[in-house]
């Protein structure tokens, strides 16, 4: 072996070190937080307030923590049930909305077509916190306050901006020969949409509904200030209350439960739809 | 490939199209558009314009609003708070931005290698992205809490503090642990973008400049990060939009800071909406804040404008 | 015939209101205890009229509510903390209850600090639910431990900073003091003022328009709290709590702090392990105040349903429900049923109404931005001047709650 290949072999085995090394570190700064939590919130009663130290539970595995979260509000299953109901609804509804809207704005020419772009677009500008007032008065005039549907259409019309922005790019990355070779037999508008077209732009539509699903799932504000009675409060809302504690004690517990129960939905639908979902964002961002 | 996000395909059809026809064409796109418009006209465009007139008015969150014209935005000029708010605001976004940087581009460079387990680390590095950001701030909070979270007492038990600190206790230790959190929640978001970026270039450039003897650092400066340019952009424009909205992870971690200090702009508009009840303030200064955000965004459009690169 | 059944429904609803079982909404803020919720169990149990009740995190509360009103969605009642009335008495969207209020047989013996809060230019729109007081806690068992009289009652600030210093001589992990320093408005105004009150200081001029808080008296109360926190008698998380951990004292490693009398019910019911004792707040030079808070019962202004809410509120009023309430750890609204009401229970409560004889209510319209909002002046002060710069803070508070003080003017 001569010097120069042996210097090489030696360097390419620093390299992968090297590589395996620092982000082997980073994915464990990354993680450390998750699994903290999860193994901490099956620490029993009082152990579950001192530190995470080691994180895993030494006095027996239990679940004392998410028993104290049922506690809170209507029950953890309650406020979990209208969770995913408004976190779904919201998904469904976004997709179709921005599917359609997507097409429309990629494939047809009328009038003020930027205008009324950019307009959805401008959407993204309002901290929409500063809103809430006239939001709140709109859907009590349509009587859609303190009720999921309402909370959902809000949701959606958040999602917008960004789902039809994605929508519109991945109708813009299929070629035109495919639309007009469909047109030819005789395949057209919402046909040519959902037959042809939807499968194309499937990993867009991925992309949208799980961004709409994790926002719509994470949101606390706007669900605090338009839900008014417990039964439908989502679990963000019983989060802060949570997070209030009670009788003048946080239940560190039941955060940490809180948390992961929060999560646990989070992350099985990233990894679960992480290909799609990588791939939408990818293609949406560069474009 | 690179078709621009800011103009619609408005390729010339064939002339052949009549009047009509073309009518017909504009109504189906806009019965396909109309249900998005519906509801950005109902849930968005109407509560704006709703709150541009609650800001010309006193208008408290009980009780009769009055007319006051433009003075909501005349007191906003004399008004400490709102510029300390605006400073904080900027100061915030300054640092997390430069931080999120100095991490997402090393973890995208480190992702973008055809290695063994890249695809695992990348789903780890991401992992934080898909949380919510209020649920961030609570699990950071808890974290570090000095009597029952993570942080302090592992410093203490590693012997690197004496004693247990009290990590949200002063501005500075609290300013860092809540960038902490902004960096370990945002940053796979930035590091995705950044990766596509570095994925458009060709490798046959990249094998290329490595031929002509190009060092490492040479290649990155003069081959990378001009070709990267508009993908930059978007990842700046993006972190920057999302600190100068930033809210949750102040009111849940800190609750504004140790005195106060770390009210951002949001946090004030809340503040002065629903705790101070002065609606009409709070529009105004919500109109400000829009005005500031589409100043930038008119910056984005310059950053991110086609300098002729394509024919 | 399908008109003139509604014909008929329409009359009857207009004559006989009363003959309808109604369901009263009503929203309470969350974390003050049970004693509310189970007098509305009772209640619900034996009659017609049903009272829905829906929790409010405490710090959403207002807002909602506002933003409820806004959009023409309030709940029927209220329990609202009586330093709130004022405020929204003063917008015009409570019901007058003057008339009813007065007519009240018992009316005279109704919480003095709850009326007084409940009205405004002269009428009364705010009813007394329940009322807290504050008060001083200290834990027997650590006493013993560290040597001291268990059984007596701290009288001065020296004696609590000196016994502070035994208990926490104890060991690593307890501390000799507690109080929710994290900018916890609420929380401070609660149990910090009576050292200043008792001593004859108060943070606002008699008619509310002046900020008085830089007087000796304030001084000396901080100076207390600074030299027991450079002493480490105090827990380093206090000066991050805002609130969430008020009753630190129920870990059982906490020898003293301030707390309302409404947790009395709650260490003996949730914390029987705690040995705990309880006095008056000793003023900076040792003369006790106190604290009189709890929540007002306010109606939104035309609701449908006055007569039902009036009903449910003689009902609380009743020796029943005054026994109920004061069960789970609210103080008796009615003075001349207070010695029957509290006969049987913990004489401990008894100090919580002693504590209403000496204490005091500040009067503003501007108590949230003042006060106890997180992001107010006095909420920073308190933090500011206990662990940071302290003459700064005093001219910085000062200064600011003049300002807020004016703008509203």
């Amino acid at each position: 072996m001569t010097q120069a290949r042996k210097s090489f072999q030696r360097r390419r085995v620093l390299g992968i070190f090297a590589f395996h090394g620092s982000a082997s570190v980073l994915s464990l700064l990354f993680l450390t937080p998750f699994l903290v939590a999860f193994l901490g919130s099956f620490r029993a009663g009082q152990e579950a307030s001192s530190p995470p130290i080691p994180p895993w539970p030494t006095n027996g595995f239990s679940l004392d923590a998410y028993r104290a979260l049922d506690t809170f509000g209507a029950g953890i299953w309650q406020h979990t049930i209208n969770s995913l109901i408004v976190s779904l609804s919201t998904a469904l509804i976004t997709v179709v909305i921005s599917l359609l809207a997507g097409y429309g704005f990629s494939r047809h020419r009328f009038p003020m077509k930027n205008v009324l772009f950019v307009l959805l677009m401008a959407t993204l500008m309002i901290p929409f916190q500063s809103i809430l007032t006239p939001l709140f008065i709109m859907l009590a005039k349509l009587k859609l306050n303190n009720s999921l549907f309402g909370l959902t259409l809000v949701y959606v019309t958040l999602q917008l901006p960004f789902s039809v922005f994605m929508m519109r790019n991945a109708f813009d990355a299929v070629p035109k020969e495919i639309e007009e070779a469909a047109r030819v037999d005789g395949v057209r508008d919402l046909k040519l949409l959902t037959r042809v077209l939807l499968p194309l732009v499937m990993p867009g539509v991925a992309t949208v509904a799980i961004f709409a699903f994790l926002n719509a799932w994470n949101e606390f504000l706007a669900a605090l200030i338009f839900l008014s009675s417990n039964d439908e409060y989502t679990l963000p809302v019983l989060m802060t209350a949570v997070r209030v504690g009670r009788l003048g004690s946080i239940n560190w517990g039941a955060v940490q439960a809180g948390v992961v129960v929060m999560i646990i939905p989070c992350v099985i639908v990233f990894l679960l739809l992480q290909r799609y979902y990588m791939r939408g964002l990818t293609a949406g961002a560069v474009k | 490939m690179t078709a621009t996000s800011t103009s619609g395909k408005t390729r010339p059809q064939a002339s052949a199209h009549r009047p009509n026809r073309r009518r017909k064409e504009a109504l189906k796109g806009l019965f396909f558009i109309a249900p998005a418009m519906i509801l950005v006209l109902v849930f968005f465009v109407f509560p704006v314009l709703f709150t541009a007139w609650m800001s010309l008015h006193k208008w408290p969150l009980l009780g009769a609003p009055t007319w006051i014209g433009l003075r909501n935005y005349t007191r906003m000029f004399s008004d400490e708070r709102f510029y300390s708010a605006l400073g904080f605001t900027a100061y915030y976004t300054a640092i997390v931005t430069v931080v999120i940087f100095a991490f997402a581009f090393p973890m995208a460079m480190l992702v973008e290698q055809k290695r063994r387990a890249v695809p695992i680390y990348r789903t780890f590095f991401f992992l934080p992205v898909v949380v919510g950001l209020a649920s961030a701030s609570l699990l950071w909070t808890w974290l570090s809490n000095v009597d029952s979270g993570f942080f302090s007492p592992l410093l203490e038990q590693l012997g690197l503090t004496s004693g247990r600190i009290n990590l949200l206790a002063t501005f500075d230790l609290a300013f860092w642990t809540i960038i902490a959190m902004v960096v370990w929640k945002i940053a796979g978001f930035t590091m995705i973008i950044l990766l596509t970026g570095l994925q458009s270039i060709p490798a046959e450039l990249v094998e290329a400049t490595r031929i002509d003897g190009a060092k490492r650092w040479q290649r990155f400066r003069y081959l990378t990060l001009p070709l990267m340019r508009k993908t930059l952009a978007l990842a700046l424009v993006l972190s920057v939009t999302g600190s100068i909205l930033a809210f949750d992870q102040f009111y849940i971690m800190t609750s504004g800071g140790p005195q106060n200090r770390m009210i951002s702009i949001v946090y004030y508009i809340v503040n002065q909406s629903f705790v101070s009840f002065n609606l009409g303030y709070g529009a105004a200064l919500s109109i400000a804040v829009l005005v500031i955000l589409l100043v930038l965004s008119l910056a984005q459009f310059w950053l991110l404008r086609d300098k002729g690169e394509r024919a | 015939m399908r008109k003139l059944l509604a014909t008929t429904t329409l009359a009857a609803m207009l004559i006989a209101p009363a003959a309808w079982a109604d369901t009263i909404q009503m929203w309470v803020r969350s974390g003050v205890g049970d004693s509310f919720k189970e007098t509305v169990k009772a209640f619900n149990a034996g009659h017609k009229d049903k009272v829905e009740l829906t929790e409010v995190p405490f710090s959403e509360l207002v807002q909602k509510y506002a933003t409820a009103i806004a959009g023409g969605q309030a709940p029927d009642a209220l329990s609202l903390d009586l330093i709130y009335t004022p405020s929204f008495a003063a917008s015009g969207q409570l019901e007058d209850l003057t008339k009813w209020a007065e007519g009240l047989p018992y009316f005279k013996s109704l919480s003095p600090s709850h009326v007084r809060l409940g009205t405004y230019e002269g009428h009364i729109y705010g009813m007394p639910l329940s009322v807290e007081t504050s008060i001083f806690a200290w834990n027997k068992d650590l006493y013993k431990k560290a040597g001291l009289d268990a059984d007596k009652a701290p009288k001065t600030w020296e004696e609590i900073t000196a016994n502070a210093e035994k208990i926490r001589a104890l060991g690593k992990d307890t501390y000799g003091f507690y109080f929710s320093g994290g900018g916890c408005g609420g929380c401070m105004i609660f149990t910090f003022t009576p050292l200043v009150w008792g001593a004859g200081a108060d943070i606002l001029s008699a008619d509310g328009k002046k900020a008085t808080l830089d007087t000796p008296q304030m001084r000396k109360a901080v100076d207390i709290y600074r030299n027991m926190v450079k002493k480490d008698l105090v827990p380093p998380g206090s000066a991050t709590d805002n609130g969430t951990n008020f009753l630190s004292i129920t870990n059982g490693k906490i020898g003293q702090q301030s707390l309302g009398a409404f947790s009395i019910g709650t260490l003996i019911t949730q914390h029987p392990e705690l040995n705990f004792g309880v006095t008056l707040i000793p003023s900076v030079d040792g003369k006790p105040s106190s604290f009189a808070g709890g929540d007002n019962f306010v109606v939104t202004k035309g609701t449908k349903k006055l007569d039902a809410v009036k009903g449910f509120l003689e009902y609380v009023y009743s020796l029943e429900g005054q026994k109920i309430m004061a069960k789970y750890g609210s103080l008796p609204t009615r003075g001349d049923l207070a010695n029957e009401v509290l006969a049987g229970l913990d004489p401990r409560m008894k100090v919580g109404v002693d504590a209403i004889a000496v204490a005091k209510t500040p009067y503003t319209l501007q108590f949230n931005d003042l006060i106890n909002s997180a992001n107010g002046p006095w909420a920073a002060f308190t933090h500011a001047a206990i662990y940071g710069d302290e003459n700064k803070a005093f001219s910085d508070a000062q200064a600011q709650m003049q300002q807020i003080i004016d703008d509203a003017q």
